[in-house]
């Protein structure tokens, strides 16, 4: 389980801790997406289903992403998104994170890393099936982060909503999930539906939209097969035995998985080698992406599909590198580092 | 004015075109011969999809340092003037720029598509950023003789830049001098390509090199090439790219009267030793005015001299090519005056002591004319405009008559070109105003669908001075100066489905762009109908053609294609989907089964814009012999 500085909290009751609070969730939801895809970036055209679950959880933590920055804008913030300190490096923690917390990696698709570091990333404060990891004294949960921030925000009222509607970001995602953010209701809804789809509800791992929330996403991966529900359970089933996952088999063939090295770095490619080339054209693009999200999230709501359109040119920039033999068996991959130019 | 201006930059560095392949055989069309080892990597023994079938088009400008910039007084910008640490760099808020043919039959005018250009400083803030107008390259020839493929060829574009945001330029005086000088709201860019890496084993494959200037532009000149002196070729025989008999390609001058200087771009002119390396030596070059005395002998007037100055190392990467002459000196008022009514000469000095000197000729009488944009697509019923430019020793040739003309030479490669030739209505003759303009109207009717499994028809269209015609004047034409055009076939859908109907547009898209299929399989009704596709694709083929991420990436749909996409994605029927149709008979499946011809052994080096020349070549042949 990720655990978060109780520092953040604090900070929360502070003058412009709202704020504050905000972007560090922005800087969270991202923080996530590079490990993420560079893991399925790893996974060839022949793992495909895995690489579709992995792609539907980055989606929504594109989603969250949009929802924390219409918040942020909406209570008269603005996000901060296109600087170098924005993305974590990587072997780290993620923003916020404290130094007992988890270490995340760019490391190549495999079930333990799934297990290791994606569904720690996404264990809910009390998973179904699971005790409570540990007691969280000095430090909290990335859930209870957001309950704090709901907190907040209903504290202060209506109030603090003098953010311009103009900067609200509506496309690319269904309106029942990106919505304005113009009220401490719209703010609520927004933030209930970032924890649901990341943890899903206490009772249920299903989101109100009837999707698997991302931890249990990642434990079918995990287990190798769809979790399902168990059909027709007497009344007064417990909530952990309403599901079990014996739906179908997700296939997994390791052998399909391209060996890059993990967490990369730009300054370990030679100058002259391909990888090193091809590692600034997608940390170029990379950085595009954060520069346009940058201008979709300060005034400029229609380059949304721009940016949308540069992730989806990174997956191909990466597959090119990850066939391209770096060192020690192993082959290059994209270092995800702030890289504004491409010298 | 234009870049070829005394206030002008250069930049040196790497492009990358990173184009897909299928579609450079004009036989990967054909839908129902389509073999899906077409989409594969070539091989040793097979061509397949030649060397690059998954390429995403992608065009890129890499680590283009500004190496040296000039003020309008002529003199270099200060050493501590921060332009001379700037890049030009392509845009960073958007997917790459995208490099597309006009058709399989006219490889030989890709155009650039969706650039945005920025003048960056190391961190990647910004001092300029501006939209590149879409143009295609001209002027390709054997830039490297010892070389093959199409590492061995080298090309130019030039074009203008729109819509210019300044950034900080306080502390660079050269910045501020282009803005003022940019006050009509563009710049002018040229740059020059050449080896170009096609060998998918190499590091640096889909790399090339580039060499470029930037300079101020005015609404009034043309946008894709320069209003001054042009020097002309002839070619030798060749079965590529086009070989200039006397080793310097096309190239044009400007005379400056006001500063008193020429300012003459070899930068896609001279050969190289190797494939991106130093030019070869062709002997000390200088430029001269000829003037013919009353006895009819010929003189030189010395202009000035670039010498061997283009051996030296970094003359390129400095320069892109471009002098100032003569170095030392302004010209006399006598001789401008010269200049003004005599053609321009550069001239050769011998390699060896016993060679003769060689000299490359401004066009006869100084005359010259061109249209300015030179690539168009069309639907039925549209027009393209060619706007065109005539001119003596670079003054507007008023009055003169230009004569158009149907002109297929310089197209080809699959089914027969430039017929129907009733397609395109156009005068056959033109007189340029006082300005030495004309516009020529091109109308278009629906070609009928000539060439079957490939979208409508392209034609080419040459413009020539009347003056230029008569044998004596052995006028050496430019076998890039013409205008291509694609007229796409006419295409009606009510209501618009996906058997018999939009399944063979999309089934050739996935079929000639397998780089498609990890986003969405065109070739599947189920997929293309997907929810979640239905939007994005949408979106990309709404998009206008100059949107980097506008689809298709190849800009060959028709208008009349499109809105049949558009209007079907849009209605779905009472399943909620967009109409599926009637299968045809025979099934899909049958087509699928038709046997692939036998692939030939090949040469690597031969696919690739050389193939195309080959083609055309082959094409032009075949006509005469019928």
């Amino acid at each position: 389980m990720i655990l978060l500085s109780k520092q953040l909290i604090d900070d929360l009751d502070k003058p412009g801790g709202l704020q504050r609070a905000l972007q560090k969730a922005i800087e969270l939801e991202h923080a996530t997406l590079p490990t993420y895809l560079y893991s399925l970036y790893s996974l060839s055209d022949d793992n495909a289903e895995i690489a579709g679950l992995v792609l539907e959880v980055i989606m929504e933590e594109m989603l969250h992403f949009a929802v924390a920055c219409n918040t942020l804008n909406a209570v008269g913030g603005s996000p901060d998104i296109d600087k170098p300190g924005f993305i974590p490096s990587y072997p780290g923690h993620l923003p916020g994170g404290v130094d007992s917390s988890l270490c995340v990696h760019l490391r190549r698709f495999s079930l333990e890393h799934v297990h290791n570091t994606f569904m720690s990333i996404e264990e809910p404060e009390d998973p179904l099936h699971f005790p409570v990891a540990m007691a969280a004294v000095d430090h909290v949960t990335i859930g209870e982060y957001y309950t704090r921030i709901e907190n907040k925000i209903a504290e202060l009222g209506e109030g603090i909503f003098t953010g311009d509607p103009a900067l609200q970001v509506l496309g690319g995602f269904s309106p029942d999930e990106l919505f304005p953010i113009t009220g401490v209701t719209s703010a609520k809804k927004g933030i209930e539906l970032i924890r649901q789809q990341g943890e899903g509800t206490t009772t249920s791992p299903v989101d109100p939209e009837k999707e698997l929330a991302h931890y249990y996403k990642f434990a079918e991966i995990w287990h190798g097969r769809h979790l399902v529900a168990v059909p027709n359970p007497p009344p007064g089933t417990p909530d952990d035995q309403k599901y079990r996952y014996d739906g179908p088999v997700i296939p997994f063939d390791p052998a399909k998985v391209l060996p890059v090295v993990d967490d990369p770095k730009a300054s370990k490619y030679p100058a002259t080698s391909q990888a090193h080339f091809l590692n600034d054209n997608f940390n170029y693009a990379y950085t595009s992406l954060l520069k346009a999200l940058h201008l979709t999230f300060n005034g400029q709501p229609n380059r949304l599909d721009s940016a949308i359109a540069i992730m989806h040119s990174m997956r191909e920039l990466a597959m090119e590198m990850m066939n391209v033999p770096f060192e020690n068996c192993e082959n290059a991959g994209p270092s995800f580092e702030y890289q504004p130019v491409n010298k | 004015m234009s870049y070829l201006n005394s206030l002008r930059l250069h930049f040196f560095g790497q492009f990358q075109a990173a184009v897909s392949t299928v579609n450079n055989d004009p036989l990967h069309f054909n839908n129902a011969k389509f073999d899906p080892a077409y989409q594969k990597m070539e091989t040793a023994t097979h061509a397949n999809g030649w060397w690059n079938p998954r390429g995403d088009a992608n065009w890129r400008m890499i680590g283009c340092n500004i190496t040296s910039a000039w003020l309008s007084d002529g003199q270099p910008a200060a050493v501590s003037d921060p332009v001379l640490t700037y890049l030009i760099a392509d845009s960073d808020r958007s997917v790459a720029a995208k490099l597309v043919d006009l058709d399989p039959a006219q490889q030989g005018v890709s155009e650039i598509w969706g650039m945005e250009v920025r003048i960056a400083d190391a961190s990647g803030n910004t001092l300029m950023r501006a939209k590149y107008e879409t143009a295609g390259f001209m002027d390709i020839f054997l830039r490297w003789p010892g070389g093959s493929g199409d590492g061995s060829a080298g090309a130019m574009y030039q074009s203008v830049l729109t819509d210019i945001k300044w950034g900080q330029i306080d502390k660079s005086r050269f910045l501020q001098q282009l803005q003022q000088a940019s006050s009509e709201g563009l710049l002018s860019i040229k740059f020059n390509v050449d080896a170009f890496d096609a060998n998918y084993l190499s590091p640096t494959f889909t790399l090339g090199r580039v060499a470029g200037t930037i300079g101020p532009a005015t609404a009034a000149e043309p946008q894709h090439f320069v209003i001054g002196r042009h020097f002309m070729m002839t070619g030798l025989p060749s079965q590529g790219f086009f070989i200039p008999a006397g080793n310097v390609n096309f190239c044009e001058a400007v005379v400056d009267g006001k500063a008193g200087k020429i300012y003459l771009d070899l930068g896609n002119s001279l050969p190289t030793q190797s494939f991106g390396g130093p030019f070869t030596n062709i002997g000390a070059l200088s430029i001269a005015c000829a003037t013919v005395d009353a006895s009819g002998d010929t003189h030189m007037l010395p202009l000035g001299e670039v010498d061997y100055d283009y051996l030296a190392p970094k003359w390129y990467e400095k320069t892109a090519g471009v002098v100032a002459l003569p170095h030392d000196r302004a010209l006399t008022a006598d001789e401008l005056n010269t200049v003004a009514a005599n053609p321009l000469v550069i001239r050769l000095g011998p390699v060896q002591p016993w060679q003769e000197p060689s000299a490359v000729w401004e066009s006869p009488n100084g005359l010259y004319v061109r249209a300015d944009k030179f690539v168009f697509r069309l639907n039925p019923g549209e027009d393209a405009e060619i706007h065109l430019y005539g001119s003596q020793y670079g003054q507007p040739y008023a009055g003169a008559r230009v004569i158009c003309y149907l002109d297929a030479s310089g197209i080809g490669g699959g089914p027969p070109v430039g017929v129907p030739e009733d397609v395109l209505e156009f005068p056959r003759s033109v007189v340029l105003n006082e300005f030495g303009q004309a516009k020529v109207q091109v109308s278009a009717r629906n070609p009928g669908n000539p060439r079957g499994y490939i979208d409508g028809q392209v034609y080419g269209i040459r413009c020539v001075l009347e003056d230029t015609l008569a044998p004596a004047v052995q006028y050496p034409f430019n076998p890039s100066e013409f205008v291509s055009l694609l007229v796409w076939d006419e295409f009606t859908a009510d209501p618009p489905v996906w058997w018999g109907c939009l399944q063979p547009v999309f089934q050739q898209y996935a079929n000639l762009y397998p780089l498609m299929q990890r986003f969405v399989d065109l070739s599947s009704y189920d997929s293309v109908t997907n929810p979640d596709n239905v939007v994005p694709l949408t979106i990309t083929f709404g998009l206008d053609a100059n949107d980097p991420n506008a689809m298709p990436v190849t800009r060959d749909l028709s208008g009349g294609k499109r809105s049949a996409i558009l209007q079907w994605l849009a209605t779905p029927g009472p399943d909620g989907k967009p109409l599926l149709g009637t299968p045809p008979v025979p099934p899909p499946a049958a087509l699928e089964a038709v046997a692939a011809p036998a692939p030939a052994p090949f040469d690597p080096k031969s696919l690739g814009k050389v193939a195309f020349y080959k083609r055309v070549k082959a094409a032009r042949q075949m006509r005469r012999k019928q």
